[in-house]
């Protein structure tokens, strides 16, 4: 019989996942603000990675969703 | 199944096509990493510190290492805050438990360790469990206390959150792994998993829904995507970038080179007649040690915590300051090192990053440097930033003008005359040094002891103790000069050399060996910078003199003080030269008195405000310093406050009266309840 802990552990990898995904980009960020990027670059950097945080969270749902390993009771 | 293509738990994860690649492939782009930290290090720090001027701190390396050791292992500067303390040493040990345990580990698979899994893998698996708890709890406590309590002090920017989102996520994955690799040998448990890897074992129960196949599968993804890699790329943003992280190696260098001298020591200009700048105008005028103490800061705000300054509401915090001398570091650094020397045109600090009313707030206390973790110095930064205001500029307030000129013309800050220096002295039989057969002792009164009417009075009690006691003593009378405290501090570097050498060669005229001091500023400067100008003599504060006095039985105090005090520590008493024993074996001998300590006593003394040539400035912005720390000793309710400096008293002194406690509280000098006991 199929277990309904499935979408807990899938939510419990979408998160672990998430937050690699948002240390990632935010060390990419503050690495480039180190190396010298101007300040006013800032503001365009965070939407690009916000609207490729969103991209990841849809894909790694809709991933997950698919292909996670039946699970059973 | 050829085992060896199994792991420790018997799972079949594709060993050679996946795993070992993967190990071999991180082990070489570590290296690599490894290559680009130091060259790293070389270009965006090492570089930076050699813009600075040349000192030497190399002497004395086994006292250094010794220090750098029990600092960073013991992490001893770091418990005088027990939360954060406790709260850095989990994170710490667990960190270094968990890179120990991984190395093991990591190389246990070709020299057969892992499979059946021997005792010392199984060791090295729960070291890393123990490492990663005790990491998990540090961290814990780190993000309530930054996100949750907010202290004043602690300035949180993205970088933090970064780094406590980057570390869970490490630890959680490693956790998962291990978990993963418990749950794919099913719910037997060979050998006994709950005990070495507790934590993992517990994560794994819940993994044990899945069937095998997929468990392998979900392993090596968790294992190579969502730990490996985001491992080594946390090493590479920690090694490469400017983080915060970074202070695990910048504060150790910073503690090794600390200052090994007593605190607050300031240095001569050197070639005085011939330099062509004084003081520090550009961030390449601080020496290689001050710019390295600006990197290593990390932004704990401890200092700021303890800052007289900072705490009434001055300008000025020493964590501020240093922070946004670093940033003008890194900004300036760079330019100045892709321009040729003679065509660089440095951005001055004053007024673009450090502005003048917290620079003069400064009161010289020490209490930051006491604080700080990591040896950073400031002091002797805020004063180089004074002199070149001072001797260049000529920029400072009205009241140091005067205060400056009373000192070139009368040789005191008062600008009382100086053929009066003596007068307070006249009925009491005391003779000029000169006069005296073989003198034990020159007693150095000091501006405060022979100008100040309140002082006079502790002058003339340490005059007749000396004489009770038999002691051959003499004084300067109006030979004896400022000792150059006030212009030192202030930042007149040439006044204080002119007057010291001044008073120097009078001493020397007469043979002085031993000089007895009645304030621990003159104490300070007479004893630990004197030297440098050629003036070595036996400096003696006068706590110290009485306590040898009533220890060796020649000063009996008989008459009883019924009275409760409380001791204020005077930080160039204290901090500066480390004397607490003595005020307090002085107190404790006199029959009646019963002494209480106020919370901020010995090492975490409060400053009365009269330091770094305070004494000599009106304070016009925030509370008054002095009513501050009169509200900590009226905190007690003790009835006299008991201190050891004339600059002390008089702030005390005028800290009751502003208080409107003059009725049921008094400050007396140490020397005036040892006279009254006698």
């Amino acid at each position: 019989m199929e277990s309904s802990l499935r979408p807990v552990a899938i939510v419990v990898e979408v998160i672990i996942l998430m937050g690699v995904i948002y240390s990632l980009f935010l060390g990419v960020k503050l690495s480039a603000l180190d190396f010298g990027l101007e300040e006013k670059y800032q503001r365009f950097i965070d939407w690009v990675f916000m609207i490729m945080g969103c991209l990841a969270l849809v894909f790694f749902v809709a991933h997950l969703i698919t292909f996670y390993p039946r699970l059973f009771s | 199944m050829n085992s060896l293509t199994r792991f420790w738990t018997d799972q079949e994860v594709y060993i050679m096509k996946v795993f070992l690649p993967i190990i071999i492939g991180f082990l070489v782009l570590f290296m690599g990493l490894l290559v680009i930290f130091a060259l790293s290090i070389w270009w965006r720090h090492y570089r930076l510190w050699h813009l600075g001027k040349e000192e030497n701190r190399s002497d004395q390396g086994a006292t250094r290492l010794k220090t750098l050791l029990a600092v960073t292992f013991g992490h001893i500067r770091f418990w005088k805050e027990l939360y954060p303390g406790t709260m850095h040493f989990l994170i710490f040990w667990g960190a270094i438990l968990i890179f120990l345990g991984k190395i093991v580990r990591l190389f246990s698979y070709p020299v057969g360790l892992t499979n059946p899994p021997q005792d010392i893998f199984k060791y090295a698996s729960f070291v890393s469990e123990v490492g990663g708890l005790l990491v998990i709890i540090g961290g814990c406590m780190a993000i309530y206390r930054r996100y949750i309590v907010r202290p004043s002090r602690l300035e949180t920017k993205p970088t933090n959150t970064l780094i406590y989102s980057w570390g869970a996520v490490l630890l959680m994955t490693g956790y998962f792994v291990k978990g993963y690799r418990i749950a794919i040998i099913g719910s037997g448990v060979v050998p006994d998993w709950l005990s070495w890897a507790p934590v993992s074992y517990f994560i794994s129960r819940f993994f044990l829904i899945l069937p095998t196949e997929p468990l392998n599968e979900l392993l090596v993804w968790h294992r190579v995507l969502i730990h490996a890699l985001p491992a080594f790329l946390f090493f590479a943003y920690v090694f490469i970038t400017r983080t915060p992280l970074q202070h695990f190696f910048l504060s150790p260098i910073n503690v090794y080179f600390h200052n090994l001298k007593s605190k607050g020591v300031l240095l001569p200009i050197p070639n005085f007649e011939e330099a062509e700048t004084f003081g520090v105008k550009e961030i390449s005028e601080l020496t290689w040690k001050q710019l390295l103490d600006l990197e290593a800061c990390t932004n704990c705000g401890r200092c700021q915590d303890v800052c007289p300054a900072h705490l009434s509401q001055k300008p000025l915090s020493p964590r501020r300051m240093t922070q946004n001398l670093k940033d003008h570091l890194r900004r300036e650094g760079p330019k100045l090192l892709a321009t040729p020397q003679d065509q660089r045109q440095p951005e001055a600090i004053m007024e673009k990053t450090v502005n003048e009313d917290e620079l003069w707030a400064c009161t010289a206390c020490m209490a930051c440097e006491e604080a700080c973790p990591v040896y950073v110095e400031q002091i002797i930064r805020n004063i180089d930033l004074r002199r070149y205001l001072v001797l260049v500029e000529t920029k400072y307030s009205s009241e140091v003008r005067l205060t400056l000129k009373n000192l070139e013309k009368n040789n005191n800050p008062w600008g009382a005359s100086r053929g009066t220096r003596a007068e307070w002295a006249k009925d009491l039989g005391v003779k000029s040094f000169a006069e005296v057969e073989n003198p034990e002792f020159l007693f150095w009164v000091g501006c405060c002891g022979s100008f100040d009417a309140r002082n006079q009075k502790v002058a003339t009690s340490m005059v007749k103790i000396l004489q009770a006691s038999g002691i051959r003593f003499g004084i300067l009378g109006n030979e004896e000069g400022c000792c150059g405290d006030p212009a030192r501090r202030i930042g007149n570097e040439y006044l204080f050399q002119t007057t010291a050498e001044a008073n120097i060669g009078i001493m020397k005229g007469y043979g002085v060996k031993k000089i007895l001091t009645l304030c621990p500023h003159c104490f300070h400067i007479l004893k630990n910078e004197y030297p440098q100008l050629g003036g070595d003599f036996q400096v003696f504060h006068h706590t110290q003199f009485l306590m040898e006095l009533i220890a060796s039985g020649r000063l009996k105090l008989t008459k009883p003080i019924n009275k409760v005090i409380t001791y204020h520590d005077s930080c160039y008493l204290g901090r500066a030269n480390q004397i607490f024993e003595a005020p307090r074996k002085i107190l404790n001998s006199i029959p009646g008195l019963k002494l209480v300590e106020m919370e901020r006593h010995r090492q975490r003394s409060f400053c009365c405000g009269a330091g770094g040539g305070r004494m000599w400035m009106e304070e016009h912005i925030g509370t008054r310093i002095n009513q501050m720390r009169t509200d900590q000793a009226i905190a007690t309710e003790a009835e006299l406050i008991g201190t050891a400096c004339p600059y002390c008293l008089t702030m005390l002194f005028d800290g009751i009266k502003e208080k409107g406690k003059a009725e049921t509280m008094a400050a007396y000098d140490l020397s005036e309840l040892v006279d009254q006991s006698m």
